[in-house]
């Protein structure tokens, strides 16, 4: 199993959901982020005082899946969330050991 | 043959789930049952000692109000010595805790309990519901009737302090009616306010209300039982998961908008009847302390007055003796106003006589009333009792029709805290101290307080919303450009949010999109500050930084792409000011109108005049609701629109008299105000946003604009008008507005030549203008 993390822009997360559920995907976890890449910062004007948005605000997806249906998943996540420009966002994969659900106890690929 | 551990378990099980009883039913057989098996557990433990015990059920169990997941309060009475009385209850609470029931015990003598009653007030309240299970009922008896007397005797100093736990309780569990969540015990109008009120009424110092609340008790017993029952668990918080359970459970219906509502009504009826008890009792309190107290001289006088046909009587505001509630039709939300600014409550006396009495005002609304009610809006935290208590009279019902719609409406969604009605009248709170951002405070009030008004109706509750808000705009006397932006208002509360969550803010057509709905900056100004007061109202979930910063990001953007703010423009000349244009010297005129006066003033120009004018009208009482100022060459015309704070406005001939010894010289404005202001003892109590003053190029003809944005106070006028010319600024032209309790005043500066202000001489004017205001 695998978990894959998505970093996306928050606009993105409708189509990100509609192409993940097209993938057979039911079930994640959406919090809200801010961070920064290669986009930087940007300095901005607001009421006439200048700052300094060194955070961009981001939505952070978490989902844990099979292996083989990852690097599908993978792509419909990359698909949906791009627009081309400077900060799209990073997705990446890690191995996760084992899975339970809390209601039940089952683990494992059961517990997907 | 008495019942033991093992059979009182399933005994216990097998009434909570028992089909067919009713609450009260399920309640006394609970009881009862539990009364059997302790009486058991008690002639054991009690069996080989001589000396009198008695077994005494205290609080909730005293009151036979036990449920399935209640804990055993009891108190074991003695007159026997330590070591014996540990024994005893050693061998009567170890079967209790074997049997798995939560147990809350202690032993004590009579004397001990009495006295730690009269330390702990709890303990006092647990005790005044105690009731005998078992033994030697002369024992609890001696107790009851100790507690009791020292009770009576000692509530009068003993109640401020339960007032305040009440108070800290309120604070950190909020108020039952106004929760989608309600703490049915812990909420402000929950169980333990019933209690206390019982408690209160044992003490004989206040009489207590004594219809419309004990049914209301009942029920909530009712569905704290069927709570219990569905969770298997004791917390007593109504949440929204077990809602529809619950309502099964009691009714048979899964209708758990209709459980709520029913839960908050039984709600509110316990928090009014406890409203009134504590204004009671604190009244009572604050009368011993003038009759214990009573200085030589008095250092504020009994009755303050807080607007025409208002004043503070006792820390409350009250009708003056010479109002008119049946002729006066704007004295309803004067006096609302009044008490709110002030942070007074409105006392219930003075509620319930409005509520009868009181003239609702003429449709639409005169300018007076409109102010008063935006006033009373804007006042910040202070609104909340003030609209509850009149709300709880029915007068918001009848001056928003429609209100009762929203009123105590549940909403089932995870991100809200409050009932419709309260989420409205929170948004009016944050939205008041957002109102320095905004040039129309007035608008921005509104809309927060009808943003959500088409919920609770069926339908895109915005689109809904709009249409109501266009009728209840209108009825309150908006013009039809105000009620075209308030519209706007209502009808995309959501835009600034759902854009910036789901929409691509790079994408110029999408800021092109908002730009276009909001129309122009000063909407947009509108709509942002409504969407931060809207979600800071919400709770939780959608204040936060990141969602803000995603919302400034977009209205940012949206600022941008609009062709920025328009500079101010200076006033035309009105008719009358032309006719007073013609005049020579001194020359002032007034026209009385329905509540309203219009004074015109011509005079020779000169740096502080409007300072002078402005200070004169002030001391007349006059309150300036707006002004339009221009110079032409030398002579400057000045049009006043002002109220009479109280009472007639003074004649024509003592108006013009003080303004004509005020311009040359020998009626000294200044100190006089400060004379007044020394005497003037009501101190508002504050909290209001900081003024703001901005100062900007570019204005027409040459001129720079000062724009400044503050809470509205007696003598505003003349205190910033008097710091421009301090500074040494003339002031060519002025436009000036109140709007509720906040004024917004434009002035058109130049130098002493005429000329617009040096970027450093902008810079000092803001600080003078800025620091006269603090």
């Amino acid at each position: 199993m695998k978990l894959v993390t998505a970093i996306i822009k928050p606009f993105k997360l409708e189509d990100v959901k509609a192409a993940l559920e097209g993938q057979g995907v039911h079930g994640l976890t959406v919090s809200e982020a801010s961070g920064f890449g290669r986009q930087k910062g940007h300095t901005e004007v607001y009421r006439g005082a200048e700052y300094t948005v060194d955070l961009v605000p981001k939505v952070r997806l978490e989902i844990v899946l099979e292996d083989e249906v990852v690097e599908d998943v993978v792509a419909a996540i990359v698909s949906a969330a791009q627009t081309g420009k400077i900060g799209d966002g990073k997705v990446w994969v890690i191995p996760v050991d084992t899975v339970v659900r809390v209601r039940t106890g089952e683990r494992g690929s059961e517990a997907l | 043959m008495s019942v033991e551990a093992q059979d009182y378990a399933s005994a216990r099980t097998e009434v909570a789930r028992r089909p067919g009883l009713t609450g009260p039913g399920r309640r006394a057989a609970l009881t009862a049952l539990t009364d059997e098996w302790l009486t058991g557990v008690f002639a054991r433990a009690t069996a080989s000692v001589s000396d009198p015990f008695c077994l005494v059920a205290v609080g909730g169990y005293g009151r036979g109000e036990l449920t399935i997941g209640s804990d055993l309060d009891l108190l074991l009475l003695h007159k026997a010595g330590a070591a014996e009385a540990t024994r005893a209850a050693e061998a009567l609470w170890y079967p209790i805790w074997d049997s798995g029931v939560k147990l809350d015990h202690s032993v004590r003598t009579v004397s001990e309990a009495r006295r730690l009653a009269a330390d702990d007030i709890k303990v006092l309240l647990g005790l005044l519901d105690a009731r005998v299970v078992a033994g030697d009922p002369a024992l609890a008896e001696q107790l009851q009737g100790a507690v009791l007397g020292d009770w009576r005797a000692m509530a009068d100093r003993r109640l401020p302090g339960l007032h305040e736990l009440v108070t800290a309780r309120r604070a950190r569990f909020g108020e039952a009616s106004q929760l989608l969540e309600p703490d049915l015990k812990e909420s402000y109008g929950g169980l333990r306010d019933a209690t206390i009120l019982k408690g209160i009424a044992a003490s004989w110092v206040t009489d207590v209300p004594h219809v419309g609340w004990q049914d209301s008790v009942d029920f909530l017993l009712d569905v704290r039982d069927a709570l219990h029952r569905v969770s298997g668990r004791s917390g007593d918080r109504l949440v929204m998961q077990e809602q529809s359970a619950v309502a099964v459970e009691l009714v048979g219906v899964d209708d758990p908008d209709a459980l709520l509502r029913a839960v908050l009504d039984s709600a509110r009826s316990i928090a009014y009847a406890s409203d009134v008890t504590w204004h009671r009792v604190d009244r009572l309190a604050r009368s011993r302390q003038r009759t214990a107290f009573r200085p030589l001289r008095r250092r504020t006088p009994n009755r303050l007055p807080l607007a025409d046909g208002v004043v503070m009587q006792d820390g409350e505001a009250v009708l003056a003796l010479e109002a008119h509630p049946a002729t006066d039709d704007g004295l309803l939300l004067r006096a609302g106003a009044a008490a709110a600014q002030a942070g007074l409550p409105l006392s219930p006396h003075t509620v319930d006589r409005l509520a009868i009495e009181g003239a609702e005002p003429s449709v639409p609304w005169s300018r007076s009333v409109r102010e008063s009610f935006v006033a009373l809006l804007g006042a910040g935290p202070n609104m909340v009792r003030v609209w509850e208590a009149l709300d709880q009279a029915g007068i918001i019902g009848r001056l928003i029709p429609g209100w009762d719609v929203v009123r105590s409406a549940p909403q089932r969604n995870a991100l809200h805290t409050y009932t419709v009605d309260r989420h409205l009248v929170e948004t009016a709170v944050q939205a008041s101290a957002l109102t320095r951002n905004v040039d129309r405070p007035d608008l921005l009030l509104v809309g927060a307080l009808l943003h959500d008004i088409g919920k609770a109706r069926g339908g895109d509750h915005s689109e809904v919303g709009a249409r109501i808000a266009a009728d209840l705009a209108a009825r309150m006397g908006f013009d039809e450009d105000d009620v075209r932006i308030i519209v706007t208002l209502v009808r995309h509360h959501l835009l600034l949010p759902d854009t910036a969550t789901r929409r691509d803010l790079d994408d110029p057509d999408v800021i092109a999109e908002v730009a276009a709905i909001a129309g122009s900056v000063d909407v947009l100004d509108l709509l942002h500050e409504l969407t931060i007061a809207d979600s800071l109202a919400t709770g939780p979930t959608v204040s936060t930084d990141w969602r803000f910063s995603l919302i400034n990001d977009l209205a940012d953007r949206v600022r941008g792409a609009m062709a920025g703010r328009p500079v101010p423009e200076p006033p035309e000349l009105t008719e009358q000011q032309r006719v007073a244009l013609a005049q020579s010297g001194v020359w002032v005129l007034m026209d009385v109108l329905d509540t309203t006066c219009v004074v015109t003033v011509a005079a020779p120009d000169r740096v502080g005049l409007l300072a002078l004018v402005a200070g004169v009208l002030s001391l007349n009482r006059l309150n300036v609701l707006a002004a339009r100022v221009t110079t032409v060459g030398d002579r400057a015309v000045q049009e006043w629109t002002v109220r009479p704070a109280f009472g007639d406005p003074p004649s024509i001939e003592q108006l013009s008299d003080d303004v004509r010894r005020a311009v040359d010289g020998t009626y000294d404005v200044a100190q006089r105000l400060a004379r007044r202001d020394a005497d003037y003892a009501v101190t508002p109590p504050g909290g209001y946003p900081d003024p703001q003053v901005i100062v900007t190029g570019g204005g027409s003809r040459g001129t720079t604009v000062v724009e400044v944005r503050a809470h509205d106070a007696p003598g505003l006028l003349h205190t910033v008008t008097t710091a421009v010319a301090a500074a040494d600024a003339s002031i060519v032209s002025a436009k000036v507005s109140t709007l509720g309790a906040d004024a917004i005043d434009v002035f058109f500066v130049t130098d002493a030549e005429g000329q617009p202000l040096s970027e450093d001489r902008m810079a000092a004017l803001r600080v003078t203008v800025l620091s006269s205001l603090r």
